[in-house]
């Protein structure tokens, strides 16, 4: 199967771990990847701010980027459903509308692409720790992934997962609401990490980096003990038990 | 001004409201209990059926009704006159304040007891009467406390959501009372305080939940009972109802009334769902010889045949006040209209206008779980984007610094020159802020970020250049998808 | 009672037409909606699992449910007043309290009866009730409610005032929901019938939850709400 990676902005420009986990855990369950030269980001940062206009170049310029790939694959539930809204973007230009759709529905968030259209959930994964998942906002309500995440991380060996209370909130990033309305964002990172103190998890997994560069970002402000990690890469652990607790020097160590 | 509440500017407001740490817990475990409550009821309740069918029904009745609004006030007007009624449109809030108190006038009214409505909150009605002198009485217990208090509501169905019971204790003590600070103890106070009032108002005041084209018929959903006593005493009844808020039958009231108190207060029904025809009523004893209602436009209008008008399918239930994160905490005040949270920050710009309320749009993560929980499907966080793209195309004052990082964005982000140049220079650049492998003060649109976080390093290493590395180690040649669909070797 | 009157109507009307781009008043069909849930619910339950139903929804709303039969329904209700410590007591004017052989009960316990003709001293008499005595026009299953077609005689203060209710069920007025409430008397207005002036859907006593979400049971109607369900049919 030939899957096209969409890397996203903030991939390349923090999370090239995440990236790299994202791509060996694909070709590992057999996918052929390879990564559109063209691409840049979205425009999902400027199109929620309400700069329409300045979105549409980025969004056709990506259109014509993936135009041609079999499957599309991101790992951002967020970045994917920007995708998924093009065609209502481009609700004026019929023709571009169509173009829109046809990438539309060949895009997937990584977990959801794995779990729905590989139909695997076992990756063979091993990681020893509690952790608790951030399932982000984008996620659930605009792609309606609910449960590949979760289906995922019960088959990888030694982990155990909390729910985490009141996941369903969101974390507060937003894209630019969180540096336009900052003390409010604050607010609400400061009650998600509340939430995930109280899970006594090691480590906070999601599979949006946006929101992971929000909780992530604040508890390293505040000192917090709770590591951060992207899903790939879990699903792309193959630690021993005692291994887990010097990972120090792995690819993991990443800030998130 | 009508609408507005308070007189501070969105961001002191936003700072009072996170600094009052008793309303933000009032308010949040206020969410939390109807929250769980409506998700019982709603998709939690499996004698229901799907409760996507039921959002779809809701969502369908209401366009088509706002598609023919026209037709159905009409219809709605001519059954309300031809059974004795008094049918009054007000296309702005003066109209409708000074029918109303042409009306009191007429009667020589002093005595008014009201029931909850969000419309009468709009058009200050309350205010409006009092000038005249009446003695105007809010009979709904959250609106009574805040009435005595002199305070004003801070959510659609519990308007003093953000008051606790000492709070309540002391405002009931400027009545003369000297109970407990139980519930239950100032309750029944406040049930002695009423009903004589009720038993010998000269006018009772209602909003209207839904009106029904086919009858004339107004509805009205509570649990007290106060809207019962107010329209059961009084010789006059005035209702106040929005526009939008009719429908053709009976049997879409039905729909309309499952979705509204299902997902308001998690109930199956309402205690009260009371349905008035107006009539003769001349051997009545316990019911009004006389019947107005005023259908207000006050900029409803302005939303109709726009991307705005779904924001009229609103039926006021708060549930997505409910699961907003904003408004959990910020509260209702915060937002400065008598319509706070997601669809107050929808409405409220479409009815009082961007210069007061084109912040509200931004006061969101776009998070959607407002759209996920409107009974009636409308898509909040879309129009929360669409007013944002109005404010900034014109009806409100961006930033400049904004502005010119926005088209900036615009250009880069269609250049992969630039954004390959951008990605391999950003780690260069930002050396100098990072200590730790973090950045925790970062300077100009960095700021506001690392004013409470910190800021990720950029990666040192190119995610390109690993895959090329990559794909060369495991033998397969570097490919790509070019734009016509090719794939050739990466460059 | 005067007449009717519109007033402003016209502009008003115009200019909500011109937004949504059509003549003002153009004429309509109400379509059959492609989505309704509504008729499923509860679809195919025989009469006693309603009850049933009733029973249940009534725990969540603190209403006691008793049923009797015909032939017992008088002794049933004098318990009934028992048990809420009977009092002065207030009845709507009702014909079917006679029909169904009550009125020696109304009489022993000194029940008063809605009469038009004494005026605000009905609603005086209905302040001062200890109970009051309505008997209802449409049961709902699902929400334990009871649909009372009020007007003149059967007067809603009956059920409004008085601290306790209670509610006379024959059996034979339970449908599933709302739903079929509302199609009833949707049924009376295409049939060109006035719909009761006053249709009050009641579930249970009033009750607030304004102060710290804590729910209070009464505060400006009834304290408490019985249903007497009778098997009449």
């Amino acid at each position: 199967m030939k899957v096209s990676l969409f890397t996203t902005c903030l991939g390349e420009l923090f999370y090239v771990d995440v990236l790299k986990d994202t791509t060996e855990v694909l070709e590992r369950l057999g996918c052929e990847v390879d990564v559109p030269e063209g691409q840049i980001c979205c425009g999902q940062p400027s199109y929620n701010s309400g700069y329409k206009k300045e979105s549409i170049g980025p969004a056709k310029h990506m259109i014509e980027t993936f135009e041609n790939a079999d499957y599309i694959v991101s790992p951002s539930g967020s970045c994917t459903s920007m995708f998924r809204e093009y065609p209502k973007i481009f609700a004026d230009e019929p023709e571009w509308a169509e173009r829109a759709k046809r990438i539309a529905e060949k895009t997937y968030e990584f977990t959801s692409f794995i779990v729905n259209v590989l139909g695997v959930e076992d990756v063979g994964a091993e990681f020893h720790a509690r952790v608790t998942l951030h399932t982000s906002c984008h996620m659930t309500r605009l792609l309606g992934e609910r449960d590949s995440h979760y289906r995922l991380l019960s088959h990888v060996k030694g982990l155990e997962l909390v729910k985490l209370p009141n996941n369903y909130d969101c974390c507060g990033f937003g894209g630019t609401f969180s540096v336009k309305m900052t003390p409010i964002s604050e607010q609400m990172v400061d009650e998600k990490i509340r939430h995930i103190e109280e899970t006594k998890a090691e480590v906070l997994v999601g599979a949006d980096a946006s929101c992971l560069m929000n909780i992530g970002g604040r508890m390293r402000r505040l000192g917090k003990p709770v590591k951060v990690m992207h899903i790939a890469q879990i699903l792309n652990s193959h630690q021993e038990e005692e291994a887990a607790h010097h990972a120090n020097e792995s690819r993991k160590s990443t800030v998130l | 001004m009508p609408m507005k509440v308070g007189n501070l500017p969105f961001f002191e407001g936003v700072d009072k409201a996170i600094s009052n740490t008793y309303m933000v817990n009032a308010v949040s475990s206020a969410q939390d209990g109807l929250r769980e409550k409506k998700l019982k009821a709603t998709v939690g309740d499996e004698t229901l059926g799907d409760w996507e069918e039921w959002r779809r029904a809701g969502e369908e009745i209401r366009q088509f009704t706002l598609n023919h609004l026209d037709y159905y006030l009409k219809q709605l007007s001519d059954n309300f006159a031809a059974r004795g009624g008094h049918v009054y449109f007000a296309q702005t809030v003066e109209e409708a304040q000074n029918y109303v108190r042409k009306i009191v006038r007429s009667k020589n009214a002093k005595n008014i007891v009201k029931s909850k409505s969000m419309v009468t909150e709009e058009i200050s009605l309350n205010e409006a009467l009092e000038a005249e002198g009446c003695d105007v009485l809010e009979t709904d217990l959250a609106e009574f406390i805040l009435q005595v208090d002199k305070d004003r509501p801070s959510h659609i169905v519990v308007p003093s959501v953000h008051k606790d019971r000492r709070k309540v204790r002391e405002a009931f003590q400027k009545l003369g009372y000297s109970g407990s600070d139980e519930p239950k103890e100032l309750a029944a106070f406040a049930r002695k305080t009423l009903r004589e009032k009720f038993l010998h108002a000269d006018v009772g005041i209602t909003g209207c939940n839904f009106a029904v084209a086919d009858t004339g018929s107004i509805c009205l959903v509570t649990n007290e009972g106060n809207a019962n006593m107010v329209t059961s005493y009084p010789e006059t009844q005035i209702t106040v109802m929005g526009m939008e808020r009719l429908v053709p039958s009976w049997k879409e009231l039905d729909v309309l009334v499952t979705l509204l108190c299902r997902s308001s207060v998690g109930q199956r029904l309402t205690t009260y769902v009371t349905d008035i025809t107006p009539a003769d009523q001349t051997d009545t004893v316990d019911g009004p010889k006389d019947f107005h209602l005023v259908i207000v436009d006050a900029g409803r209008s302005r939303a109709l045949g726009t991307e705005f008008q779904p924001a009229l399918q609103c039926i006021r239930c708060a549930a997505c006040l409910n699961v907003c994160p904003v408004y959990r905490h910020i509260g209702g005040h915060a937002y400065g209209s008598i319509y706070p949270g997601p669809i107050g920050a929808v409405l409220s710009p479409i009815l009082g206008g961007y210069k007061e309320y084109g912040k509200l749009p931004y006061a969101s993560s776009l998070c959607a779980a407002c759209t996920e929980a409107c009974p009636v499907r409308i898509p909040l966080h879309e129009l929360l984007i669409k007013h944002r793209q109005k404010y900034v195309a014109g009806a409100g004052h961006p930033q400049t610094g904004e502005k010119i990082a926005m088209k900036a964005f615009g250009i880069g982000a269609k250049s992969p020159f630039l954004f390959k140049a951008g990605m391999k220079m950003a780690p260069i650049f930002l050396k100098p802020l990072v200590h730790d492998g973090s950045i925790s003060k970062g300077p100009g649109p960095m700021k506001p970020w690392t004013h409470g976080r910190d800021l990720p390093a950029p990666s040192k290493e190119n995610f390109r250049e690993w895959f090329k590395k990559h794909q060369a180690e495991a033998g397969n040649p570097p490919t790509t998808v070019n734009a016509d669909g090719s794939r050739s070797e990466a460059k | 009672m005067s007449n009717g009157t519109i007033e402003n109507r016209d502009q008003f009307l115009e200019t909500i037409a011109q937004k949504l781009g059509h003549a003002a008043g153009e004429a309509v069909t109400t379509p059959e909606w492609k989505h309704q849930p509504q008729w499923a619910v509860y679809e195919n339950k025989t009469p006693e699992q309603l009850v049933e139903i009733i029973k249940k929804a009534s725990e969540s709303i603190h209403t006691q449910v008793v049923e009797t039969n015909s032939a017992d329904l008088a002794e049933s209700l004098n318990h009934l007043i028992d048990s809420y410590g009977g009092g002065a007591i207030l009845a709507t004017s009702d014909k079917r309290f006679s029909e169904w052989g009550l009125s020696d009960v109304l009489e022993a316990r000194h029940v008063a009866i809605w009469d038009t003709l004494k005026g605000h001293e009905n609603i005086d008499l209905a302040a001062h009730a200890n109970i009051g005595l309505s008997i209802c026009d449409v049961m709902l299953a699902e929400s334990a409610t009871a649909g009372l077609f009020n007007d003149k005689d059967k007067a809603r203060s009956v059920s409004l005032l008085p601290v306790t209710s209670i509610v006379l069920v024959p059996k034979s007025t339970i449908v599933p929901r709302l739903t079929q409430a509302m199609a009833l008397v949707q049924k009376q207005v295409d049939a060109d019938e006035s719909p009761a002036p006053y249709i009050n859907f009641i579930s249970g006593p009033s009750n607030s939850a304004d102060i710290e979400m804590r729910l209070v049971v009464g505060v400006h109607g009834p304290v408490k709400v019985a249903y007497l369900i009778i098997n009449d049919r």
